[in-house]
C-alpha cells in the first residue's frame, strides 16, 4: 500500500497524523488513500493511550487540496458514484466517532474533500498564512461537496453562509474562515508550534471555552428558513439563468435535509453527488479545470528560456484599454508610466482607474492605504522622458498601422534594447506592425480584452521574427497580473476575434434576410451565452466592430464579407453603439429597447426556425475554429476552448465551443454545413479538418 | 567646496494655494509624487541612489521622517536610507546642502533631495486645558469620577491652537512672522504703497512668466483629484491683472492701527514639493550626463530673530567674505519674497556702506542690486511660499532662467524664520 501519512505519538498522549502523500507535492483524498486512512481509523478506535489526536500535512502550502479530480471524471454510472462517495462519507465520519478529540490543523491549501475531512474533527485551527485557502468549491466542477460538507458546514456557520460558501463555490483565507467559524481559532503562521500547543491543551482542560465561541447561525436561518432558500434560490437564477445543476441541486439537498440527522443527511448528499457527477455538464466543467490547470502551467516557448523581471511598464494610450491595462499592471505592483497626448488625458484616466479602485476597496480586497500607494505609482508624461529603464512598453494606441510603426521607431530609439515593446493590437498583424523594427525579435501582440479588469483572457502573439525570451516574458506577465495567457498565431483577427466575429456576422446577416434580432439576442442568450450578437455590437461599440470586421474581410475575403446593414447603420446612420446611446438597441442607463430606425432597414420579414438561427450563428463559428486548428493559430482544441470561454463568455456548462462540437457530432456538423453552403454560399463550406475527422469518426476530444 | 555640485535635473509641482486643489493631498504624497517623476525623468535607477533628503517644516504627525515615507511611496527599494532635514524656511536649501556636505565628505555620491510642504494639512491642536481634561478622563476609573471631571470642562478649551499660526511665530521673540516684517518697515521706513508696488511687480512678472510657459518647463503637472479626473498644470496664487486699488483695499493684518504688511504683500501660504537630482561634477562628466547647474558655494548666517528678514544680506555677506565674491559676479538673483518688505529692506541694505560696516564689519557695502535681474520671474508674493519646498524651487529656478537667459552665476538667497539666511551660488556651466 502506499504511504500517505506518518503516524506518532507522543509520551503526553497527543497523537499526530500528518498527512504526507509519497511521490507527490500535494495531498488528495483519492480513493487509495482513504483507504490507508480507514485502516488507520479503524486502528486508533481501539486506542487506549491517546489523549487527542491533531491531523496536520507536510506539504508547503497544503493541507487536502481536494479529492482526485479524475476519479469524479471517471465516474458514469450513478450506483457506482453513489457507492463511492458513500464509502468516503464513511471512512471520513469515523474521525467524529473516535474516543478522543481530533484537531484538524491548517496551514496551507485545505479545499473540497480536504475542508470536508476538517470538518468531520471535532476543532479546526489554522494559519493566516496567504496560502491558507478553505473552501468547498465542487460547484465549480458541476458537483456538490460529497463527503458530508453539505451537511456538517452548516452547523458551524449558520444556513445562509454555508449556502453562500457552496453556491459560489467561495474560497476564505484564515482569517475569514475564522470569522465564519469555519474554523475555531486563526494565528499567524509564525506562532503556529506554540498556539498549536496551547491551543491543545485548552481543548484537554476546558473545550466550553472553544465550543461557547461557536456560531448558532442568525435568526433567520434557525427560526425562516424558507426564506433563506427563496433568497438563494433567486440569487442563483440570476446568477446563473439556471443553467446549472449542481447549485440548483445544492439547494434542493440542503431544503430536503434541513432539519434531518448529519448520518441522514448524508445519504440524501450521496445520492445528489451521484447524479450530478454523472452529467456532461460536470464533465465539461472539470475539461475545463483542467484546461485551465495546463494554461496554468504553460510558458508559451518550448525551449527553456528565462522570463525577463519586469519591474516598470510603459502604456502608451490611453483609451479604455490603456486604462485597463494600466489598472492591471498598477494593481500588481508595478510601475507603470502613461504616455499621453495632453495631461488631462492623465486626469481622465486615473479617474477610470480610481473607480475601478473604489468598487475593489468596497469588496474589502484592499485597503484605501494599499490602493493610494498603487495609485501613486501611475505616473505620465506627454514626452517619452523616463522611458529608459522601462522593461516593457505596451502600446494600446488608435488600430493605424503607420501610427504604430513611428511609435515603435521612437521606442527603439529611447528604451534600452533588452526591453520588450508589446501592441495591444486586436486586429493587426504582428509580423507587418514590427517590419520597420531594428530589433523585431523584442517584438509581440498582447492582446486584452475589454472590460480587462473582468476579462482574464490575453492572446499572446509571437510574430515571424518574435525571440522566445520576448514570449516567455509576456506570458509571465500576463500570469502575474492574474490573466490566463494563450499563445495564438498571427493571422487577422487572432483567435477569438477571428472565430467570433463571423458569428456577429452571420446573425446580422439573419436580421437582413428578416429575422427579428431581438429574438436572435433571446435565442442566443438561453443558448448560454454572456449576451447576444446584437447587444454585443453594441457593448463593443459600432465603430470598433466594423473596423476589425472590415480588416478580417480583406484577409479572409469572400467568407467575412461585412453584412451591409452594417455598413448602413455604421457608415450612413452613424450609430456608434452603447456609448452614443444609440445602435441596434436604444440605451437608457439599463435598459434597452429595439431601436425601430435599424429594425426599418429591412423590409421584407420572414419567420425563421430556431434550430437554424442556433445552427448559422454557432457552426460558423465552429467551422472557423476548426480551420484555426488546422492551421495551427492555437496549440490544441483544449486552448482553443477555454480562450472562447474566457474571451467571449462562451457557455462553460458546454465545455467550449469544441466539446459542444464534438456533443452534436462532427458528421452532423459536417452535414449542417453542406447544406447550409448550398443554401447561403461558400462561408458554410466545412474546414478540410471537419470534413477528414467527420469521415475518419473522429473527435475533438 | 573641493568640486561642485552637479545638479543634473530638478522640477516642482505646481504651487496651489493653501485649502484649495492639494488640500486632501498630504506632504508625503505630493513628495513621493515629484520624487518618483524626477527620478524616471533622470533614468538613472531607483537602487542606484545612496539617499534621499528631503527638507519639510511642518512634518506631519503621521509620517514622521516624511523623506523615508516620500522614497518608500515613490518606488526607491527599501534598502534606499532616507531623512528629513529642517531649517524653516530654508529646509528645501537644507537637504541639497547637506547632500553637498556628505558628497564632499564621500558618503555617498547620488542624492535625490528636496523640499516639500502641505500648509493646508498642518494640523489643529488642543489646548493645554483640553489635554489636562483628557488625561484625567483617561486616569478617572469609574464612570462617577469620569462624570465629576467633565464637569470641569469649560466652551473656551475646544479653542483649537492653529498649527501653522504656531509655526510662523518665532519661539524666542514672541512675533509672528509678520511683526518680523513690521520691524523692518519700521527700520528703513518703508511704506505701505512701496510694498504693494512691490508686490504688484511680483504679479505682473510671474503673469507674464506664466503666460511665455517659462514655468512649465520646472512643472511636473498632477492629477491632484482622480474622483472627478483634475489635472492641475500651472500655479494658482498669481492674480491675473493684479492692480494697486485691489492691493490697498486689504487691511494690515499684523499691526491692525499702524501697519503696513498685509496678506498682499506677504508670501502666500501654499501646498507644493520640489526635487533635485546631486552628484558630484567629476561623477556627472564620466556617466556622460549634461545637469541642470551646479552648486559651487553657499552659506548660512544666524542674527536676531525678530529681524529675520535681513537673512539674505547677512548670508550674503559671510558668502562673499568668505569666497571673495561680489555683486559683480552674479548675473541673476532670486531672494526669496517671504514679505515685500523684507527683501526692500535687503536691497537698501545691500547698497548701504553703513549697514555693511555696522552689521558685517565690511569697509565696502555689498552692492548695488540691479533690479532687472531680481526675481526676473516673480516670487513667493505671486506664487507662494510652501516653506519646506521653496528652498528647492529657487535653486532649480535660478537655474533654469540662467540657462535661458545664456548667463553664467546666479544667487539664491532666503530669510529664515528663527534668524537666520540662507545664500547659494549656482552655476549654469
Amino acid at each position: 500500500m502506499m504511504k500517505a501519512f506518518e503516524f506518532t505519538l507522543d509520551n503526553n498522549g497527543i497523537a499526530t497524523l500528518c498527512l504526507d502523500l509519497e511521490d507527490s507535492a500535494v495531498n488528495i483524498l483519492s480513493s487509495e488513500v482513504l483507504r490507508a486512512l480507514d485502516a488507520k481509523f479503524n486502528e486508533l478506535k481501539k486506542a487506549e493511550d491517546i489523549r487527542l489526536l491533531q491531523i496536520t500535512s507536510a506539504k508547503e502550502g497544503i493541507f487536502i487540496a481536494g479529492a482526485d479530480i479524475a476519479e469524479i471524471e471517471d465516474l458514469r454510472d450513478e450506483d457506482e458514484a453513489y457507492e463511492k462517495v458513500r464509502e468516503g462519507q464513511k471512512i471520513l465520519s469515523q474521525i467524529s466517532t473516535l474516543p478522543f478529540p481530533t484537531l484538524a490543523v491548517i496551514n496551507g491549501a485545505c479545499l473540497g474533500g480536504g475542508l470536508e475531512l476538517a470538518l468531520c474533527c471535532d476543532y479546526r485551527l489554522c494559519t493566516e498564512n496567504s496560502a491558507t485557502k478553505i473552501g468547498l468549491p465542487e460547484v465549480n466542477l458541476g458537483v456538490l461537496p460529497g463527503f458530508g460538507g453539505t451537511q456538517r458546514l452548516k452547523r458551524l456557520t449558520g444556513l445562509s453562509k454555508a449556502l453562500e460558501l457552496i453556491l459560489g463555490g467561495k474560497i476564505l483565507n484564515g482569517k475569514k474562515a475564522e470569522k465564519l467559524g469555519v474554523v475555531d481559532a486563526c494565528v499567524p503562521q509564525g506562532y503556529l508550534e506554540f498556539k498549536q500547543k496551547s491551543f491543545i491543551e485548552l481543548i484537554l482542560s476546558n473545550p466550553e471555552k472553544i465550543l461557547q465561541k461557536r456560531k448558532k447561525g442568525s435568526w433567520m436561518d434557525r427560526f425562516l428558513p424558507q426564506l433563506v432558500f427563496s433568497y438563494a434560490r433567486k440569487n442563483v437564477a440570476a446568477k446563473t439563468k439556471n443553467k446549472y445543476p449542481a447549485p440548483l441541486a445544492v439547494l434542493d439537498l440542503l431544503e430536503k435535509t434541513n432539519s434531518k440527522e448529519v448520518q441522514e443527511g448524508l445519504e440524501y448528499e450521496a445520492r445528489a453527488f451521484a447524479k450530478l457527477a454523472i452529467t456532461d455538464i460536470s464533465k465539461n466543467l472539470i475539461g475545463l479545470f483542467y484546461a485551465s490547470e495546463a494554461l496554468k502551467k504553460e510558458r508559451g516557448v518550448k525551449r527553456r528560456v528565462k522570463a525577463l523581471p519586469i519591474k516598470m511598464i510603459n502604456v502608451i494610450g490611453a483609451g479604455v484599454m490603456g486604462s485597463g491595462i494600466v489598472f492591471q499592471f498598477s494593481k500588481i505592483g508595478k510601475l507603470v508610466r502613461m504616455k499621453l497626448r495632453r495631461y488631462e488625458q492623465a486626469a481622465q484616466a486615473l479617474k477610470t482607474i480610481q473607480k475601478v479602485y473604489d468598487g475593489i476597496i468596497k469588496r474589502h480586497r484592499l485597503t484605501p492605504a494599499e490602493v493610494n500607494m498603487k495609485m501613486g505609482h501611475i505616473t505620465y508624461t506627454t514626452e517619452f522622458d523616463g522611458f529608459n529603464n522601462c522593461d516593457l512598453a505596451l502600446e494600446a494606441i488608435i488600430e493605424d498601422k503607420k501610427a504604430k510603426q513611428e511609435l515603435y521607431e521612437q521606442l527603439e530609439e529611447i528604451m534600452d534594447e533588452k526591453a520588450i515593446i508589446a501592441s495591444n493590437t486586436s486586429s493587426l498583424s504582428i509580423t507587418m506592425l514590427s517590419e520597420k523594427m531594428k530589433n523585431p525579435e523584442r517584438f509581440v501582440g498582447m492582446h486584452f480584452f475589454n472590460p480587462v479588469p473582468r476579462m482574464p483572457l490575453v492572446e499572446i502573439i509571437p510574430g515571424k521574427k518574435t525571440s522566445d525570451k520576448s514570449i516567455a516574458t509576456v506570458v509571465a506577465l500576463a500570469k502575474e497580473a492574474g490573466k490566463t495567457p494563450v499563445v495564438v498565431g498571427d493571422c487577422a483577427g487572432f483567435l477569438v476575434n477571428r472565430i467570433l466575429l463571423p458569428y456577429i456576422n452571420e446573425a446580422v446577416r439573419m436580421f437582413e434576410e428578416g429575422a427579428d434580432y431581438e429574438k436572435i439576442d433571446a435565442l442566443i442568450l438561453d443558448f448560454g451565452m454572456p449576451m447576444g450578437p446584437f447587444v454585443l455590437a453594441d457593448e463593443v461599440g459600432l465603430d470598433v466592430g466594423y473596423k476589425v470586421a472590415k480588416v478580417l474581410e480583406d484577409a479572409y475575403g469572400e467568407r467575412m464579407k461585412v453584412s451591409s446593414i452594417l455598413d448602413r447603420v455604421y457608415q450612413q446612420m452613424q450609430l456608434l453603439g452603447k456609448k452614443s446611446g444609440k445602435g441596434f438597441y436604444i440605451h437608457s442607463g439599463k435598459k434597452r429597447q429595439v431601436n425601430s430606425e435599424v429594425v426599418g432597414l429591412v423590409f421584407s420579414k420572414r419567420t425563421f426556425d430556431e434550430q437554424e438561427i442556433i445552427d448559422r450563428a454557432i457552426l460558423i463559428m465552429i467551422n472557423e475554429a476548426a480551420m484555426c486548428l488546422q492551421e495551427g493559430i492555437v496549440e490544441n482544441a483544449q486552448y482553443l476552448d477555454m480562450a472562447m470561454v474566457m474571451g467571449t463568455g462562451f457557455p462553460p456548462f458546454r465545455g467550449g465551443l469544441l466539446r459542444y462540437a464534438d456533443s452534436i457530432g462532427i458528421s452532423n456538423i459536417v452535414m449542417t454545413l453542406e447544406s447550409l453552403a448550398k443554401n447561403y454560399g461558400i462561408r458554410f463550406e466545412p474546414a478540410k479538418l471537419l470534413q477528414d475527422m467527420a469521415k475518419n469518426n473522429k473527435t475533438f476530444y | 567646496m573641493k568640486e561642485r555640485i552637479a545638479i543634473i535635473d530638478g522640477i516642482r509641482t505646481p504651487i496651489a494655494k493653501a485649502g484649495g486643489n492639494f488640500k486632501d493631498i498630504q506632504a508625503e504624497r505630493l513628495g513621493a509624487h515629484i520624487v518618483q517623476e524626477l527620478a524616471l525623468r533622470v533614468g538613472i535607477p531607483f537602487e542606484k541612489y545612496d539617499e534621499v533628503i528631503m527638507g519639510n517644516v511642518s512634518q506631519p504627525g503621521h509620517a514622521a521622517n516624511v523623506a523615508r515615507v516620500i522614497a518608500l511611496e515613490a518606488g526607491f527599494p527599501d534598502s534606499t536610507i532616507a531623512y528629513t532635514v529642517h531649517r524653516n524656511c530654508a529646509s528645501g536649501m537644507e537637504s541639497i546642502t547637506s547632500a553637498a556636505s556628505k558628497i564632499m565628505a564621500g558618503e555617498g555620491e547620488l542624492f535625490l533631495c528636496g523640499g516639500v510642504e502641505s500648509m493646508s494639512n498642518v494640523p489643529l491642536m488642543y489646548s493645554d486645558k483640553m489635554k489636562e481634561l483628557f488625561e484625567a478622563l483617561f486616569k478617572a476609573k469609574s464612570i462617577t469620577e469620569k462624570l465629576y471631571t467633565l464637569t470641569h470642562f469649560r466652551p473656551r478649551y475646544i479653542k483649537p491652537i492653529v498649527g501653522l499660526m504656531q509655526g510662523l511665530t518665532d519661539p524666542v521673540s514672541g512675533l509672528m512672522m509678520g511683526s518680523t516684517a513690521e520691524v523692518l518697515a519700521q527700520d528703513f521706513g518703508i511704506s505701505r504703497d512701496e510694498q504693494d508696488m512691490f508686490a504688484l511687480e511680483s504679479h505682473k512678472k510671474a503673469e507674464a512668466a506664466t503666460k511665455a510657459g517659462r514655468f512649465r518647463e520646472e512643472i511636473a503637472p498632477l492629477v491632484y483629484d482622480t474622483k472627478s479626473g483634475k489635472i492641475m498644470e500651472d500655479d494658482d496664487g498669481i492674480r491675473f491683472g493684479q492692480n494697486m486699488e485691489a492691493l490697498g483695499k486689504l487691511r494690515p493684518f499684523f499691526d491692525r492701527k499702524n501697519g503696513t504688511v498685509t496678506a498682499g504683500n506677504s508670501s502666500q501660504i501654499s501646498d507644493a514639493a520640489a526635487a533635485v537630482v546631486l552628484m558630484s561634477e567629476s561623477k556627472a562628466k564620466a556617466m556622460g550626463l549634461e545637469p541642470l547647474g551646479y552648486l559651487s558655494h553657499y552659506a548660512y548666517a544666524g542674527l536676531e530673530p525678530k529681524r529675520m528678514g535681513m537673512g539674505p544680506s547677512y548670508a550674503t555677506a559671510k558668502l562673499f567674505d568668505k569666497y571673495k565674491m561680489s555683486l559683480k559676479d552674479i548675473d541673476l538673483i532670486e531672494m526669496n519674497e517671504a514679505f515685500a518688505v523684507q527683501v526692500l529692506a535687503n536691497i537698501i541694505a545691500f547698497d548701504s556702506k553703513k549697514y555693511a560696516k555696522e552689521h558685517f564689519g565690511r569697509s565696502q557695502a555689498l552692492g548695488s542690486i540691479d533690479m532687472t535681474t531680481l526675481n526676473v520671474n516673480g516670487g513667493a508674493v505671486a506664487l507662494g511660499h510652501p516653506v519646506g519646498m521653496t528652498g528647492t524651487r529657487l535653486v532649480i529656478h535660478t537655474l533654469k532662467e540662467l540657462r535661458r537667459r545664456g548667463k553664467h552665476r546666479g544667487l539664491a538667497t532666503l530669510c529664515i524664520g528663527g534668524g537666520q539666511g540662507a545664500s547659494l551660488i549656482l552655476e549654469a556651466e
